[in-house]
């Protein structure tokens, strides 16, 4: 009689346990495999793009893989905002999966993609490189493209995309050096690689170009989601007397606040910031993609399918610093600020980053 | 540099600081340390944070008030202790997996409502300091203790709250027997599970204010933002030896270890790999306490198991 | 005072409960008048718990109906049960260890404004203990206690709640000589206040010593309803297991051997990291059973397991059969040909979960004859316990029955096989008959005997006094982890071994 007592008891524990896990993987898994987003967004983007469509050209289809949500005021808003852009040059189909900082379920969405024969699969981020090399060899037809990322992994379809922050870093350094009275810059970071690293480098350059007795601290919190860290970050900064402040990564959000509550100036990356405080950010080095995209499509359309990889400069328009109107830059600064951009994109300003 | 880390600007800074930080892990382990006493386990409390921390940004960005955040905060709190309350009262399901997935929920629900309903991260207007009059003036003193956003007060006066309730009241003597002893309380009419879920319910509710105060002070959220802090909160119950002044020790150790870290950050003290070291230090402290504690003497006898009257 | 004609205290009328597959209580009619104390006896699974269960209101019957002071009563859960005045006391003490005695009394009393006040309650605890001579510390934590007095603290606390009906189940169990003497004081104090008494105990010359009433449960059912005056002890045993039962046992003495087993200045330490087995040394020779009795608590597990290996000792030697065991773990002693019989069968001696077949060939599932190069001979093995099941009487339904749905007697039978029959002349048997039924009892006791006419050394730990007494050559008395008595099978005296269980053995010697 105990067991089936315990028995009967037991399965609706069992019940319960499958209930949790059903109910929290369907979340992770909506949020990850954001199909249903995708489909409800991309209409918009496609009919538009299909409104102005004659019956004749069949559009070229694009796909873009991102590990946050599009419109993050960062990194994944960047490929978002690329993309569009295209679509009001050329005609294209637009699918968009965001949210998929589960790499696994990236993969899946990839190879879906790439199974519809999509023209271009896009897989914007780094951790995406590992699924990437297993599917792009069994889709020959299909061409891929990766970023931020140099290495195609010498794979003929997989072509790779990249930036070099470390020139929009530059510039904001030499602005930012003019701003701090102080002489005191604090820099919020995630972890000390990839493009974050390089946008830090070179706004340390940058810094040091203009005046070397400016003092830039550098604190990199080893995360991108924790927004409290950053906010005690920027605080501390701001406490040891720092009066210019900036950061790269979505956990900046809470720097910025705090910039905002100091009316401190702060310098955006990787998408516009102004739209986060108005009254406080001077310029944002926003990534340009779809000037990559453009020479990627090309490529493809006349067979290349990849192979390559690409860099965006300020040289050749895929990083373009962009000033907030709003705050009011000294224009003797702004000029110095416009020189330097000349200046780097003609080679003639190196900034020292390797 | 290290000469500007010795000073009382910095040290004010530094203790200032730690406060913040302490008060999510203080919020959770408070709320963790009722639960556990009384026989619960939660290690869910993480996915309760985000849950908090996301329904107290969503309500703030929208009402315009922090203290609809609060509320927010509280009230999905409580919706989220139901819902554990039921799975593990009533289903009597595993308690240690039912808290993973009440972990994998909070951060799957959070992260697909974020970008679904939110996307850009505007800061919000969020809870401002309360300077505490007189107090706040005092020099040096004045700055580290008593101008802070009202969620630090709250969570400090809970410390005392919880202390009296579990060790002056007949409410504290039912959680004490129902988490020590749970057949001996039935015997004297005291309803276990009743007991369990009003504490369960209680330390939701204050997992959610955990959360809150991650969000309101700085006024923004993001993916996981709570980055393993619940976890955290559920050792630091371990390290408090199951009381809450020693929840409120841990939670201002591991605060100022996260304070000391962020100064050392800010002054340039450590770059490179020394950086990525003292970035580890919350997790190795975490170990370090789980060691020392492992003869978890005083933790209560009936923890996390179910309980049934024919069992 | 039985003479006068008195109104029932408790009536329960017709009381049936069925559980999946079996009757717990059929047509069951129990009664009790007030000042007086009604036992309550059967063996295990024969109903009584689940009929207690009932009038405590952690069960419901599925139909008859209960009367208490004449009215008829709905008790759905323990506190309705208090709320009437009904009390138990259980066998496994319901306190909680952490609270102090005054802490625990006032559980479930609530205060006012939620506050709880010790100070009343200690007060009237004070006036209950005096009132009935039960003496206790009542800020003491009750793991601080000794088993007699958190005895006491249980009974104050249902005393406390103004019980006029007392439910205790076992008392006696785990109480020496002098505390079950200084009990029966505080129950007959009781029951001359007029309240009503439920005895429910295994050891029939108590009941017959305390009962004013005696009703015997078998399979569910009333078998027997009777007065201490007008019975015997075989009656009542016979009544439990429905055939003769007898209590003599041979004594003749065989002829006494090697020694086989030798303890030398054994040191351990317990759980707590406290020495609980202390400088203690035996030896138990072939064709002896050597008793250890003692309180619950003196260091008899630990002795039992460090002699296993499953417990570092700290210092001091053990010889088996003459082979001095240098680095003491199971395996290591079972082939010096040592064979345990642990006191925790659930945990040590079986595996609930696995079959009858499976625990039965734990010991000898690798020796050449059921193991080829890894794999099991699995004929072999049926074979072997279909034997085993049969000499030892093991009730299961078949050999592929999971353990757990065995009873406790049965359980016990089994160990005894797989340990009895694996050659080893050495036993160190632990608390054998500790919840198992007279008849299995019985059996098992039969089993030890055996063996000691074949020569074994044994080496038998319990608690259980009349055990020890019933079956040792020689009674060794264990208290503090030290042997602080022995004395032979002629010399017995029942209360000098009392005298140095409870620890005032120095002054009696003097």
């Amino acid at each position: 009689m105990l067991t089936i007592k315990k028995r009967a008891r037991t399965s609706p524990a069992v019940l319960a346990m499958s209930l949790f896990a059903a109910l929290g993987l369907a979340a992770t898994g909506c949020s990850s495999s954001s199909e249903s987003t995708s489909e409800t967004l991309a209409p918009e983007v496609t009919t538009e793009a299909a409104v102005e469509t004659t019956v004749a050209v069949e559009p070229f289809r694009i796909a873009v893989i991102s590990p946050s949500a599009k419109n993050d005021s960062a990194f994944s808003q960047s490929i978002f905002d690329a993309v569009t852009r295209i679509s009001e040059t050329m005609e294209v189909e637009i699918q968009v999966s965001d949210g998929l900082f589960v790499v696994e379920e990236a993969a899946k969405a990839i190879r879906g993609y790439a199974e519809d024969g999509f023209d271009l699969v896009i897989a914007h981020g780094s951790q995406y490189g590992g699924p990437l090399q297993e599917i792009a060899p069994d889709y020959p037809d299909v061409a891929f493209a990766w970023g931020t990322a140099v290495d195609t992994f010498g794979l003929a379809n997989v072509s790779s995309y990249s930036v070099r922050a470390d020139q929009g870093g530059y510039v904001m350094g030499v602005i930012a050096a003019t701003l701090s009275a102080a002489k005191n810059i604090g820099v919020v970071g995630p972890v000390e690689v990839g493009d974050a690293k390089l946008f830090v480098d070179g706004f340390k350059s940058g810094v040091g170009s203009k005046d070397p007795d400016v003092k830039v601290n550098v604190n990199y919190i080893k995360s991108f989601g924790d927004v409290a860290l950053a906010t005690e970050a920027a605080t501390a900064f701001v406490a040891n007397g720092a009066d210019v402040l900036t950061g790269t990564a979505q956990m900046v959000v809470g720097a910025i606040a705090v910039a905002k509550a100091e009316g401190i100036p702060w310098f955006g990356t990787q998408s516009n910031q102004t739209a986060l405080a108005p009254e406080i950010v001077v310029a944002s080095q926003v990534y340009h993609w779809e000037v990559i995209l453009a020479t990627i499509i090309a490529d493809v359309k006349s067979g290349v399918l990849g192979g390559k990889t690409h860099i965006a400069t300020l040289a050749n328009g895929g990083l373009v610093i962009e000033y907030n109107d709003a705050f009011k830059l000294d224009p003797e600064v702004k000029a110095l600020a416009d020189k330097t951009i000349a200046g780097l994109a003609d080679q003639t300003i190196n900034t020292g980053v390797k | 540099m290290w000469s500007e880390f010795f000073t009382v600007s910095s040290l004010v800074v530094v203790l200032a600081s730690t406060i913040r930080l302490a008060t999510p892990f203080l919020f959770a382990s408070l709320g963790e340390t009722l639960g556990q006493r009384s026989g619960v386990l939660n290690l869910g409390i993480e996915g309760v944070m985000l849950i908090g921390a996301f329904s107290s940004y969503y309500a703030a960005s929208k009402t315009g008030s922090p203290w609809m955040g609060v509320l927010a905060a509280l009230v999905t709190g409580c919706v989220m202790g139901l819902l554990y309350a039921f799975v593990t009262l009533v289903l009597h399901a595993e308690q240690g997996i039912s808290g993973i997935g009440v972990f994998l929920l909070g951060l799957g629900l959070t992260d697909v409502l974020f970008q679904r309903w939110v996307g850009t991260p505007i800061p919000i207007d969020g809870l401002d300091p309360w300077n505490i009059p007189f107090l706040a003036d005092i020099p040096t003193v004045g700055e580290i203790f008593f101008q802070h956003n009202p969620l630090v007060y709250l969570s400090v006066l809970l410390v005392v709250v919880a202390t009296v309730v579990i060790n002056r009241t007949t409410f504290g003597l039912n959680i004490r027997a129902v988490g020590e002893a749970p057949d001996a309380a039935d015997t004297l009419g005291i309803s276990v599970n009743r007991t369990r879920l009003f504490t369960i319910l209680i330390g939701n509710c204050m997992a959610g204010l955990a959360g809150a105060a991650l969000v309101l002070p700085f006024g923004t959220f993001q993916q996981n933002l709570t980055s393993g802090r619940g976890f955290i909160a559920v050792a630091l119950v371990y390290f408090g030896a199951w009381r809450p002044i020693g929840a409120f020790a841990g939670s201002l150790l591991f605060g100022f270890v996260l304070a000391v870290v962020n100064q050392f950050g800010a002054l340039g003290i450590v770059s490179g790999a020394t950086s990525s070291l003292t970035a580890m230090a919350p997790a190795i402290l975490t170990i370090v306490v789980l060691a020392i504690v492992s003869r978890r003497i005083g933790q209560p006898a009936a923890l996390s198991k179910p309980f049934d009257r024919n069992g | 005072m039985q003479t006068e004609p008195v109104a029932p205290m408790l009536e329960m009328r017709c009381i049936s409960k069925r559980f999946p597959g079996v009757m717990a209580n059929d047509s069951v009619d129990f009664t009790v008048l007030p000042g007086t104390v009604h036992s309550l006896l059967g063996e295990n699974g024969a109903g009584k718990s689940t009929l207690m269960k009932i009038l405590y209101g952690l069960c419901r019957q599925d139909s008859g109906s209960i009367h208490f002071e004449g009215k008829e009563v709905d008790i759905s859960s323990p506190s309705k049960a208090i709320s009437h005045g009904i009390g138990m006391i259980h066998q496994h003490f319901m306190l909680v260890p952490t609270l102090t005695v005054a802490e625990n009394v006032a559980l479930g009393l609530g205060g006012r404004y939620g506050i709880s006040d010790m100070r009343p309650i200690k007060k009237r605890l004070s006036e209950v203990s005096e009132r009935y001579g039960l003496k206790v510390n009542h800020d003491a934590l009750i793991w601080q206690l000794a088993v007699g007095e958190r005895q006491r603290a249980e009974i104050l606390k249902a005393l406390y709640r103004d019980v006029k009906l007392l439910i205790l189940d076992e008392p006696t169990a785990v109480l020496t000589r002098n505390e079950v003497d200084d009990l029966f004081v505080t129950l007959r104090q009781l029951t001359a206040d007029g309240k009503g008494l439920i005895l429910i105990s295994h050891k029939l010359h108590e009941v017959i010593a305390l009962s004013d009433e005696i009703t015997v449960l078998r399979d569910g059912k009333v078998s027997g309803h009777t007065r201490p005056k007008e019975t015997t002890r075989d009656q009542l045993a016979q009544l439990m297991v429905g055939r003769p039962v007898s209590f003599t046992r041979e004594v003749a003495s065989v002829g006494i051997g090697d020694v086989k087993l030798a303890i030398k200045d054994l040191i351990v330490r317990g759980d707590r990291e406290t020495v609980t087995v202390n400088n203690l040394s035996l030896q138990v020779r072939g064709g002896e059973i050597v008793g250890v009795a003692g309180v619950s608590g003196n260091g008899q597990r630990e002795l039992a397991e460090a002699i296993f290996g499953l417990r570092p000792n700290e210092s001091g030697e053990i010889c088996i059969n003459g082979v001095r065991v240098v680095k003491p773990s199971p395996k290591a002693i079972r082939a010096c040909g040592l064979a345990y019989v642990p006191e925790e069968r659930m945990r040590d001696g079986v595996i609930a979960d696995f079959t009858v077949t499976e625990n039965l060939m734990l010991v000898d599932y690798d020796s050449e004859s059921f193991a080829t190069k890894g794999f099991l001979k699995l004929r072999a093995f049926q074979q072997r316990c279909a034997e085993l099941v049969k000499n030892f009487a093991v009730k299961t339904a078949t050999l592929e029955s999971k353990t757990r749905q065995l009873s406790g007697g049965n359980i016990q039978k089994l160990v005894i096989a797989r340990e009895f029959s694996s050659g080893a002349d050495t036993l160190v048997v632990a608390q054998p008959t500790r919840g198992v039924d007279i008849g299995a009892s019985e059996y098992i006791h039969e089993q030890l005997l055996l063996r000691r006419r074949n020569g074994s050394a044994i080496l038998l730990i319990s608690e259980d006094l009349d055990e020890v007494i019933a079956l040792s050559d020689r009674i060794l008395v264990i208290l503090g982890g030290r042997i602080v008595g022995e004395v032979s099978r002629q010399d017995v005296n029942v209360q000098q071994l009392g005298l140095w269980m409870s620890g005032v053995h120095d002054q009696v010697s003097a």
